[in-house]
């Protein structure tokens, strides 16, 4: 499926996108935390730091790692204090 | 007393007159500083009756039980009044040195009335009254620096001063009463509602403080110790963004979610957004970080010599349809120069821009997309020039005499323009929006948090959001109060209790977390009290015809009917117990 980064998440990635193989947020997690060294304090295979929000295809927002995935989804990882 | 002094100074320039008015520990225990202090002052002041351009009208500049601390962000004061803008409560936020240079004056808060009889200089030298008019508390003429920028008036007044004192200043906008204009220090902004306005009116271009006296704290050593671990903390995940990349990162993310302002909220995309990323700005231009006293954040990122943030980024970006990196970072860097609300004039010149597209405008020149017209109506405003002089009395005021029924686009709450949160895309944020107090305002609500998270579905949001935009509006008005910079809010795992742990060191006051969920909700109060009596009425507490008759063109799903609207500003106002 396809990545798209922002904020935090693009700067410590050094990228705005990118594809991953995964059927669940816990996988994606999990790659993302091994491919993205950057990325290491604020992501783990068991979930996001509350500095970051993960959403599915610019609809929800979603934390469960249990969340199932599939090869079309878009998943958008952002700072989540979004404001300011 | 600890952390206080306890009493208020109370100016009438009018008179050249200073007293001090004691503050009972009863109240700074309800009110606490800030906004919440500055409110209760202004009710004991019977400031909402009265127009706050008027020479009786009272402004308040609150510190708080934390300035002075070491305690990180907590070197900030609160401007308070009647806004001539949106004639309800105004509470406007700003840090740096002029809030620890003014407590230490003395007192917990400087309440200026009056109007004096040329431009003057309000100068307050360790706030001695008792020395008569030539001594602590005095009025120094300012004409020489009549027409003079923020940054100019400031660096003059300190070399005719003394560089040890701290000054608060308008610019041209707030001479000519402007009702966005802004009261700055230091580079910083009490930027909404229009403080700038009033100080115009009393004739006071500038406050100048500089003091020795210094409150104790009840547990010194505990002060230092939380002190120390929150620094460490501000340094942490939760903080990254200021610090990495300042607010101005939100305009490609929120362009992404299609909730980005764009040509007076016709649209929530904005197609040259990119251009006005923290990438793109910082690719061919010189980029700095700066920070205010006393903090260790740094969320200032500075640009070719311009400070940017979100809201600047979107209000004469985006919402004007400018995506000239160069022309915005111009058009911020002079309302800064000039003393105007970023925002109020971008979403003054965004609404005159589409009236013009209308044909309910003539003023053919005034386009979206067009950097000159942005810059050009700048300067007007500033000046009351032209068709400035009707944009100056902002996109409400404006859209009664343009007519047509404009007034169902004029971006605002209240009279206060809207920051950059499309609220039929961020539907949480659109509730503290209509309900704010002070009119539509990002940092009075932070519900747009609640639309960035799973806990609602922001673009069909229920009834279950209205809890969640009442828990960061109370922690919005006790953060303001006590007072710390919300981009602290995310280190905190018990809010209140941690707030209550920082209160208690400072003051010696046995606070629980209850109490200060209790403080924050009577602080909120304090201000729908002020509204009351201000001429408030429930028709107020709503948005703009266009948010709730026509679905985001960019994303359909995007629809907020006023059924919805009035249905969660009613479970509000019940949650309230209003």
């Amino acid at each position: 499926m396809h990545v798209e980064f922002f904020g935090v998440p693009r700067e410590r990635a050094g990228i705005s996108e990118m594809e991953v193989q995964a059927t669940t947020l816990g996988q994606l997690f999990g790659a993302l935390a091994a491919r993205i060294p950057g990325l290491h304090q604020f992501i783990g295979a068991d979930g996001l730091h509350p500095a970051l929000a993960a959403n599915l295809n610019g609809d929800r927002f979603v934390r469960d790692p249990e969340t199932p995935l599939a090869p079309g989804d878009c998943v958008l990882i952002l700072s989540a204090d979004a404001g300011g | 007393m600890f952390g206080y002094h306890g009493r208020y100074l109370r100016v009438d320039v009018s008179r050249g007159k200073a007293d001090y008015v004691t503050l009972d520990e009863s109240v700074l225990r309800r009110f606490l500083g800030g906004s919440g202090l500055g409110v209760h002052v202004l009710l004991a002041e019977g400031a909402a009756a009265i127009d706050p351009l008027a020479p009786d009208a009272a402004i308040v500049f609150a510190f708080s039980p934390l300035v002075g601390s070491p305690l990180t962000t907590s070197a900030k004061f609160a401007v308070v009044s009647r806004s001539p803008l949106t004639e309800r409560v105004n509470d406007s936020l700003a840090s740096s040195g002029f809030a620890i240079a003014g407590k230490s004056c003395g007192c917990d808060a400087i309440v200026i009335v009056g109007r004096a009889d040329k431009l003057s200089v309000l100068v307050i030298d360790d706030g001695v009254v008792d020395r008569g008019v030539d001594g602590g508390v005095r009025l120094e003429s300012a004409e020489e620096h009549r027409g003079a920028t923020c940054r100019d008036t400031e660096a003059a007044l300190r070399a005719r001063l003394g560089a040890n004192f701290r000054i608060a200043s308008i610019g041209p906008a707030g001479e000519h009463l402007v009702r966005y204009a802004t009261v700055s220090h230091d580079g910083r902004h009490a930027g909404r509602g229009g403080s700038g306005a009033i100080l115009g009116a009393k004739n006071i271009k500038a406050i100048a403080v500089r003091g020795t006296q210094r409150v104790e704290w009840a547990h010194p050593r505990a002060v230092t110790e939380l002190s120390r671990d929150l620094s460490k903390r501000s340094l942490g995940p939760a903080t990254a963004k200021y610090r990495e990349l300042g607010t101005a990162t939100n305009l490609v993310t929120f362009n992404r979610f299609g909730a980005l302002p764009t040509r007076n909220f016709q649209s929530g995309t904005f197609e040259e957004a990119a251009a006005l990323s923290p990438e793109q700005l910082g690719a061919t231009r010189a980029k700095t970080r700066a920070s205010c006293v006393a903090c260790t954040i740094g969320c200032e990122h500075i640009y070719a010599g311009v400070r940017v943030e979100y809201e600047s980024l979107f209000a004469l970006g985006s919402l004007c349809g400018i995506g000239d990196a160069d022309a915005v970072l111009q058009a911020s860097r002079r309302c800064d120069e000039l003393g105007l609300d970023t925002i109020s004039t971008g979403g003054t010149i965004a609404f005159a821009m589409e009236c013009v597209e209308r044909g309910w405008l003539d003023q053919p020149w005034l386009k979206f997309g067009s950097a000159d017209a942005l810059l050009r109506a700048i300067e007007l405003i500033a000046s009351r020039e032209g068709i400035g002089d009707l944009l100056a009395e902002g996109s409400r005021r404006a859209a009664s005499v343009i007519g047509h029924d404009s007034i169902a686009i004029a971006p605002q709450v209240k009279g206060l323009e809207i920051p950059g949160y499309e609220p039929r895309a961020l539907q949480t944020m659109a509730l503290g929006f209509a309900v704010g107090a002070r009119g539509a305002d990002h940092n009075r609500s932070g519900a747009y948090e609640i639309d960035f998270s799973d806990k609602v579905d922001r673009r069909n949001v229920t009834l279950d959001a209205v809890r969640h935009a009442i828990e960061t509006e109370d922690k919005a008005a006790l953060m303001d109060s006590l007072i710390m910079c919300k981009f602290l809010r995310g280190v905190f795992e018990d809010f209140y209790a941690e707030t209550a742990a920082m209160l208690h060191t400072v003051t010696g006051w046995d606070v629980s977390a209850d109490e200060m969920r209790e403080t924050a909700r009577g602080i909120v109060a304090a201000k729908r009290q002020f509204n009351l009596l201000a001429g408030w009425t429930p028709a107020e507490d709503t948005l703009p015809e266009r948010f709730l008759k026509t679905a985001l063109p960019n994303d359909p799903v995007a629809s907020l009917s006023r059924e919805r609207l009035d249905a969660l500003v009613a479970e509000y106002h019940r949650q309230r117990g209003w």
